[in-house]
């Protein structure tokens, strides 16, 4: 059993201890809002907080997470109102949507970071998500949306 | 008189007793409006036998079925608000609802009427026939208000969610009209023209938020991979690396060996791993071993010897050829001409990359004849006939989910759905519900894609540089005749996937010659975003460019002279050319004009361009367009959707390429399959053009445009041309050479 700390809740899991983090929160632990894109730490849509830092879950085996803190989208915010979401639906970013609890995750640990990013701050440090229908620029405003309200 | 007395009888009861009775009216419509109107009880449309595409509650609620499918284009919005529209409907009071079935009665009329989400079409294809069904059903409503009051139907109106009577100040909401008996459920005749005028709409042309956002921005929407299941094993596949491959050997002993592994099956074309857990089913498949044998032809294709096939297949006369557009005489126009031009476009395989790989979940009923199935799907009509086929089954067995789709750009439109087919044969062999998940590598490998081409283009040049003659010759595979053979039977030799765009329908050529050469099919094909014009517009607008050089004309001058009875159009290049300060000369960077677009939707568009002439790494810092899509229903989502095909467009110019070696598919991964990141977006400036023309499409106008405005200016910037797509640094540095 490998215990772990996800969205400020105690959880065991009988996973084996290489398993990915990614499997344990879709799979066995049903937070499916985190997805599967590539497998390979290369789109980004399985990003996740861990002890704050943006983290692809698929190549994060749980056995490393001991005594660590993980959120996904579903902890970001208990009734998914955190500024980002909100900024979401206001400036109507996704499309198909998929990617974009990865996006919004990896632009909250940008927010921590950086109090009013400029646009080209942004978009570099968005880049290791993928968004294949190419709501780039709108997530920029999101994010500059958010960081107004925060 | 028996409606009076129902009626001061219905005034005696409560407003409780009232909602206990509750009674639902329902509107079952076909392309040319309501086709049939039944009361029903709430929980009761099953049993009228008619499609209850709308339905209208006592609590008020107008539920709309959603007869396409979502993959983020946002017609889940547009669709059931064309029908608000003309209904007088309170939006926050409609409920949207997927459409699970195949059924016809409402299918989209582009495509005889089967359930196809594709083309963008969603919004032209069912305008007419969802506004008039919503104007009927308002008609009703008020005729039965008005019977009610025992006044005429001429002295009622609505306002959004009721009928009034003004004159005595009377009013009764839809659902309470819904609740209570109607006699007369004749259908009104209504056309087009009785329809309320543009300038009073409510609902169409404000920016209404799309109703799944909100979802997508909480983690909150499932797509077919979230599904879950009670009792659900999971699956994965390790499908023939060559189409047409078979086991010859398995050495499973490995895979068995991984904790939660239950099975080894082999699949017509694959052999599955079936575990308990989903990352059993993937270390097991890792451990499997499967040897092939007996690959069809195309076993040993390789995609530069097709790209050298397709380039001898112009020139062969013996080549199958099927004219796709002609007008006047190209081949006299041209050698009445002054001057010829000719050049010779390529462009490489695409893959959708989707960022949801392919999924589906099957629980196969216990007999083998039945299943409900969860998948994202571009056609119910397909998915269901896949269902079907695979179990022998029939339809009214199959419960089908059609789910949201994590993108989807033409990938999941085929006649047979092998993810799907290979969920069912498993979950019917394990008795059990399976998900089906196909990791990234699978889906590239086993990706369906957008065809190579070689295309030829040909015109004349008068002696004060007017065009004479213009002839486009493709060489590609027909995509139909592999994606949909059915569909083929219906439109062979004429094949809209493989040539869209070479009509060039939007310049004046009174002597045009489109051509498709119809070449051997090397690779597993589908639509993919602007299919045919991805390409076709690409080798058509940088030729147009070559023409205009050649004919010592501005490029926006030389088109503006082709677009004279296109005033629309004419209009785009104007603006476009404002937008982007097309006449101010830049420092280190070079503007590139396209004019091209989807189906009947134009768009104007000019990239700027900047270099690393070390690297040959070509950067698009803007990109400015001008659309004309007619009517457009939800702006602000239109502008979002032309932005996303610009995106697309512009990754697949600059990235975007498939290879294929002894018939397998080179790449595997977002790592050697990339496609735009955030870094390289550039800044998007788009026009949207206001029109009472009818609406022709925003899901694909943005991307045919942007391959040739990006090799334009490059050749702006350097003197040099750019001919085969993708533009990737090795062909820049070759191109500078």
């Amino acid at each position: 059993m490998i215990r772990l700390n996800v969205n400020d809740e105690e959880i065991e899991t009988d996973a084996e201890p290489d398993t990915a983090l990614l499997w344990v929160l879709r799979e066995h632990l049903g937070l499916t809002g985190t997805k599967f894109g590539c497998g390979a730490g290369m789109c980004g849509a399985c990003t996740v907080h861990v002890d704050g830092v943006p983290t692809f879950s698929c190549l994060t085996s749980i056995d490393t997470l001991e005594g660590m803190n993980v959120t996904t989208i579903e902890g970001l915010s208990p009734d998914g109102t955190h500024p980002l979401q909100r900024a979401w639906i206001a400036e109507q970013v996704p499309q198909c949507g998929y990617c974009q609890s990865g996006q919004i995750m990896r632009a909250a640990a940008l927010l921590k970071e950086t109090a009013d990013p400029e646009r080209s701050e942004i978009l570099d440090y968005m880049s290791p998500n993928l968004c294949r229908c190419g709501t780039y620029n709108r997530i920029v405003k999101a994010v500059q949306r958010a960081a107004r309200e925060v | 008189m028996q409606k009076a007395s129902e009626s001061s009888l219905r005034g005696q009861l409560n407003r409780r007793r009232f909602l206990q009775s509750a009674s639902a009216l329902t509107f079952a419509i076909g392309s040319y409006g309501i086709v049939a109107v039944s009361r029903t009880s709430a929980h009761d449309t099953a049993s009228t036998g008619i499609s209850a595409w709308v339905r209208i509650g006592a609590d008020d609620r107008v539920h709309v079925i959603f007869p396409s499918t979502e993959m983020g284009q946002g017609s889940s919005t547009a669709l059931p608000l064309i029908l608000a529209e003309d209904l007088d409907a309170d939006w926050d009071k409609v409920v949207v609802e997927q459409l699970n079935r195949d059924d016809r009665s409402f299918g989209n009329p582009i495509f005889g009427n089967i359930l196809y989400t594709a083309g963008s079409t969603g919004v032209y294809g069912y305008f007419d026939s969802l506004r008039i069904a919503g104007a009927q059903a308002r008609h009703i409503l008020m005729r039965a208000a008005a019977t009610t009051w025992g006044v005429p139907t001429a002295e009622v109106t609505t306002e959004p969610g009721a009928v009034l009577h003004e004159a005595s100040a009377r009013r009764l909401s839809f659902g309470e009209i819904a609740a209570q008996p109607i006699d007369d459920l004749s259908v009104p005749e209504l056309s087009v023209a009785d329809l309320k005028p543009l300038s009073s709409f409510r609902l169409i042309g404000s920016d209404l938020p799309r109703r799944d956002i909100p979802a997508k921005s909480k983690g909150r929407e499932t797509y077919a991979i979230d599904v879950r299941v009670p009792g659900m094993l999971f699956a994965t596949v390790q499908r023939a690396p060559v189409e047409g491959a078979k086991v010859a050997g398995i050495e499973d002993s490995d895979a068995l060996a991984v904790p939660g592994v239950v099975q080894i099956l082999t699949l017509p074309d694959g052999v599955a791993v079936v575990a308990e857990r989903l990352e059993a089913a993937l270390a097991g498949k890792e451990r499997l071993e499967v040897t092939w044998t007996g690959a069809e032809a195309e076993g040993t294709a390789d995609s530069d010897t097709t790209l050298l096939d397709y380039a001898a297949a112009l020139k062969d006369p013996t080549a199958e050829r099927a004219t796709w557009s002609e007008a006047g005489d190209a081949a006299s126009a041209i050698a009445d001409a002054e001057r010829v031009v000719e050049a010779e476009y390529l462009s490489d395989y695409a893959y959708h990359a989707q960022i949801e790989p392919m999924a589906a979940v099957a629980s196969v009923d216990r007999d083998g004849l039945g299943a409900e199935v969860w998948v994202g799907t571009q056609t119910q009509t397909w998915s269901m006939r896949t269902v079907t086929e695979t179990l022998g089954t029939t339809a009214d067995r199959v419960r089908l989910h059609a789910m949201t789709m994590g993108g989807s750009f033409g990938r999941r439109t085929a006649l047979q759905q092998e993810y799907l087919s290979d969920a069912l044969l498993i979950s019917r062999e394990m008795k059990r519900p399976v998900k089906l998940v196909w990791t990234r590598e699978d889906d590239v490998k086993n990706g369906c894609l957008r065809p190579a081409a070689v295309q030829r283009l040909r015109a004349g040049l008068t002696a004060d540089g007017a065009l004479s003659g213009w002839e486009h010759r493709v060489a590609t595979p027909s995509v139909i005749a592999y994606f949909n053979q059915l569909r083929w039977e219906q439109v062979r030799p004429k094949d809209i996937i493989s040539m869209r765009g070479s009509e060039s329908q939007f310049y004046a050529l009174p002597d045009k010659h489109a051509e498709h050469v119809v070449t051997e099919r090397h690779a597993r094909l589908a639509p993919w975003r602007g299919i045919g014009a991805s390409y076709t517009s690409f080798a058509a607008e940088a030729f147009m460019d070559e023409l205009a050089l050649e004919a010592r004309k501005d490029p926006i001058a030389f088109r503006m002279a082709l677009l004279a009875s296109n005033p629309r159009g004419q209009k785009l290049l104007t603006r476009v050319a404002e937008m982007a300060d097309w006449e101010r000369p830049r420092e280190r960077t070079a503007l590139g004009l396209s004019f091209a677009g989807y189906g009947d939707s134009m768009a104007a568009g000019i990239a700027e361009i900047a270099l690393d002439r070390e690297s040959g790494v070509i950067t698009v810092p803007r990109f400015w367009s001008a659309v004309d899509a007619g009517l457009i229903v939800s702006p602000d989502n239109a502008l979002a959707q032309i932005e996303g095909g610009i995106v697309f467009g512009l990754s697949s110019s600059l990235k975007e390429r498939i290879t294929i070696s002894e018939g397998e598919i080179e790449q595997s991964n977002y790592y050697d399959y990339e496609i735009l990141r955030a870094n390289e977006v550039p800044e998007i400036e788009i026009h949207l053009e206001k029109s009472e023309h009818r609406p022709t499409g925003i899901g694909e106008v943005g991307t045919p445009m942007v391959a040739a405005a990006v090799s334009n200016a490059f050749h702006a910037l350097t003197g040099k041309r750019l001919r085969h797509l993708p533009f990737t640094p090795e062909r820049v540095l070759a191109a500078l050479a």
